[in-house]
């Protein structure tokens, strides 16, 4: 199994850094697709030698909602709107990049200071996860459409699933879902937000929204 | 008798109020359902409180549900402030309605969000389960997002879009937090969903790993500390708060605030007691708490408009309750007890803001002049709520305000009280300007534009009749309760 969980790590600090350089909005929605599936993947493959009837229910539900329901609802937010690239991010494609080699190597190097107390199996999941925090929250601070950061936000839930995973080794099934729906309605939120913001501005670019301050 | 299952009931009833609002032909009928439906959830909220304030804690659903004095304490505290603005709500949006600007649809979708966000609260007080209470917080970013933009105008979608995010990214830090404390009790006997039970963390808390248990405390300080507007993460407060439409401002600031606070609050007597009771996690809300005082005195001190003003003020109050809470003690049923008179105060202030807002068509303090006198009930209510606000005497807030001070200087935290005093006499001076001028300057001439109705002065005067009789008079059960909730917050009263 730890041949397929690493293929699937680096998969996914791959699609990570492909977001870090991307700059259409439609390839940003597919990256986030892919790394979703890869998430939903994830627990069946983690730690476990065969995974339970909970485990495979929530990674379906998971792959279908990040796979297939989130670039559905993206995707149209996207069609409503003008703006399909993300024009002059406030940190360039390149310093976007040398971002993310200096947090894929920060989060080796927190992993082993901190020393979480984790099963050896999945002991490359936790710096995988820290990267995938670092570089979502860094997505939500640079970007400046509404749509990227909404990207920004999954890929930062996506670490934190994977963070989740590695360290408590049960979660009651009824809680995942909650958490689940959650950011399932967040999404859906976000989207509506954006076809509003967009119906009134014109443009989905958050910089420019500025007349609230003090 | 055990009355537990009447918890999940609790949530459930808000629920199908909020789905029965969709189904409603007028607005009107919308604005009424929320006001009779949310008087109803009160009542039945209110029996479950007397209940556990009288006997025991109650327990449903495999202990999921919980409710003790800290929780009870909360709850009764959030139907007051809902059921003020529920009525206050009817009165509101009664000329919006004539003027066509509220329509019935978007009346449909705000009484569905009202009680939906009324449900999602519920369940954050309830939840014994820590994840089960992180999502009921979540749930609550993502209901009250809408009701901010129920006019969707330029400003309202800018505050609400910083809210979501903000918010979003905050709780998602909560729940890292959450996942650490799950982490850290992996050495313990407890499995499954035993480890996120509030109840069974703190019996084994002698055997939680202290060191996760630090980790993931600060994350959930960070993450529902942006949601409960303690600076410097309280950016998306001012915008929100100001943008929404007053009766969901007075939610939000009575309220909201309090129930992400709540959550922090949870998790204190647990890493204290983990980390042998140094004073580790309540140094961090003492030092957040003085952050918050003094960084929203200043923006006090410049502000033009009154609900911004009001929103900053409620980042200087919960400052000062967890200020009160990390004090610990004394401090803490201060800070309780802080807690109660802040949340009247503000839905009041709110509540009467909003229809100043109405009559002079601008939320700028500098054109409300001689509003005593053009708008009788809510302008005389505004300058006793802004009064009440900043600590003037017989009111309550003076009170618990200066046994706040009177806790840190009985632990000789003497910079803490230099600084606390600081923020509260810059809000002094600074907030009694600007009521000295809306009330009485160049009112010669100014006519009545509203006339005396019983009904508008009993529901703001009413509360502030109740800060003034704490202020003087506690009754001695109020007292007891109010002991009783703080010392599930750890320490030695």
């Amino acid at each position: 199994m730890t041949l397929l969980q690493d293929t699937l790590l680096v998969a996914l600090i791959l699609t990570s850094f492909g977001m870090l350089v991307s700059g259409r909005l439609g390839a940003y929605i597919r990256m986030g697709a892919l790394q979703g599936v890869m998430i939903g993947l994830l627990p069946l493959v983690v730690g476990r030698a065969t995974p339970t009837l909970h485990v495979v229910f929530v990674a379906a539900a998971m792959i279908g909602l990040k796979g297939l329901v989130f670039p559905y609802l993206l995707f149209r937010a996207l069609r409503e709107s003008d703006t399909k690239r993300e024009m002059n991010p406030f940190v360039g494609h390149v310093p976007s990049v040398f971002f993310g080699i200096l947090a894929l190597l920060g989060s080796f190097w927190m992993d082993a200071r901190l020393g979480f107390p984790i099963h050896s199996s999945a002991a490359l999941v936790i710096p995988v996860a820290f990267t995938t925090i670092m570089i979502g929250l860094f997505l939500i601070v640079t970007r400046r459409t509404a749509l990227s950061q909404v990207i920004g936000f999954l890929v930062l839930e996506n670490g934190i699933y994977a963070f989740g995973l590695a360290i408590v080794y049960e979660v009651p099934i009824l809680l995942e879902l909650g958490v689940l729906m959650d950011v399932f309605v967040a999404v859906f939120v976000m989207g509506i937000a954006i076809y509003h913001i967009n119906r009134e501005f014109d443009h989905i670019d958050i910089d420019r929204l500025n007349t609230l301050r003090g | 008798m055990n009355f537990g299952w009447l918890l999940p009931i609790l949530i459930l009833v808000p629920g199908l109020l909020g789905v029965a609002c969709l189904f409603l032909r007028s607005a009107r009928a919308v604005l009424r359902l929320c006001a009779i439906g949310t008087l109803g959830v009160a009542a039945i909220a209110g029996a479950v409180t007397l209940h556990v304030f009288r006997f025991v804690p109650l327990f449903a659903g495999r202990s999921w549900f919980m409710l003790d004095a800290l929780s009870a304490y909360h709850l009764a505290v959030m139907m007051m402030v809902f059921s003020i603005s529920a009525l206050y709500g009817v009165i509101y949006f009664r000329d919006e309605v004539a003027r066509g600007t509220f329509t019935d649809k978007q009346a449909r979708r705000y009484g569905g969000l009202w009680f939906g966000s009324l449900a999602a609260m519920v369940l954050v007080l309830v939840s014994n389960n820590l994840g089960i209470m992180w999502v009921g917080i979540e749930a609550t970013t993502l209901l009250t997002a809408f009701l901010i933009c129920i006019h969707p105008t330029a400003a309202a979608l800018e505050a609400m879009w910083k809210y979501l995010l903000m918010c979003s990214v905050g709780v998602a830090v909560a729940f890292m937090g959450t996942l650490l404390i799950a982490a850290s009790a992996q050495q313990t006997s407890l499995h499954g969903s035993d480890a996120l039970l509030w109840t069974a963390l703190r019996d084994a808390v002698h055997q939680l790993d202290p060191a996760l248990l630090k980790a993931g405390f600060i994350f959930l300080v960070i993450g529902y500390g942006t949601k409960a507007g303690l600076a410097p993460m309280h950016n998306w407060l001012p915008d929100a708060h100001s943008q929404a439409p007053s009766p969901v401002s007075a939610v939000f600031s009575g309220f909201l605030l309090n129930a992400a606070l709540y959550c922090i609050l949870r998790f204190l007597p647990l890493v204290e007691a983990a980390t042998g009771n140094t004073g580790w996690g309540r140094g961090i809300l003492i030092a957040l708490g003085l952050l918050s005082i003094v960084l929203a005195a200043m923006f006090i001190l410049f502000q033009r408009d009154i609900k911004r003003l009001l929103a900053y003020s409620s980042v200087e109050h919960v400052g000062l309750i967890a200020l009160g809470v990390g004090l610990g003690g004394f401090g803490a049923v201060a800070a309780l007890f802080h807690m109660l008179s802040h949340s009247l105060a503000k839905t009041v202030s709110f509540a009467s803001a909003g229809m100043l807002g109405q009559s002079y068509g601008t939320h700028d303090l500098r054109h409300f002049q001689g509003i005593v006198r053009r708008v009788p009930v809510w302008g005389t209510s505004l300058v006793i709520g802004l009064l009440v606000l900043i600590g003037i005497a017989p009111f309550s807030i003076f009170l618990s305000e200066f046994f706040i001070l009177k806790a840190a200087l009985s632990q000789r935290a003497y910079w803490t009280a230099c600084l606390l005093l600081v923020g509260l006499c810059v809000v002094f001076i600074s907030v009694l300007r600007s009521a000295i001028a809306m009330a009485w300057e160049s009112d010669t001439g100014v006519q009545a534009s509203h006339r005396f109705k019983l009904s508008h002065g009993l529901l703001v005067f009413i509360p502030l009749a109740v800060l003034l009789v704490l202020g003087v008079w506690m009754p001695e059960s109020f007292v007891q309760i109010l002991i009783r909730a703080s010392e599930l917050l750890g320490g030695t009263p």
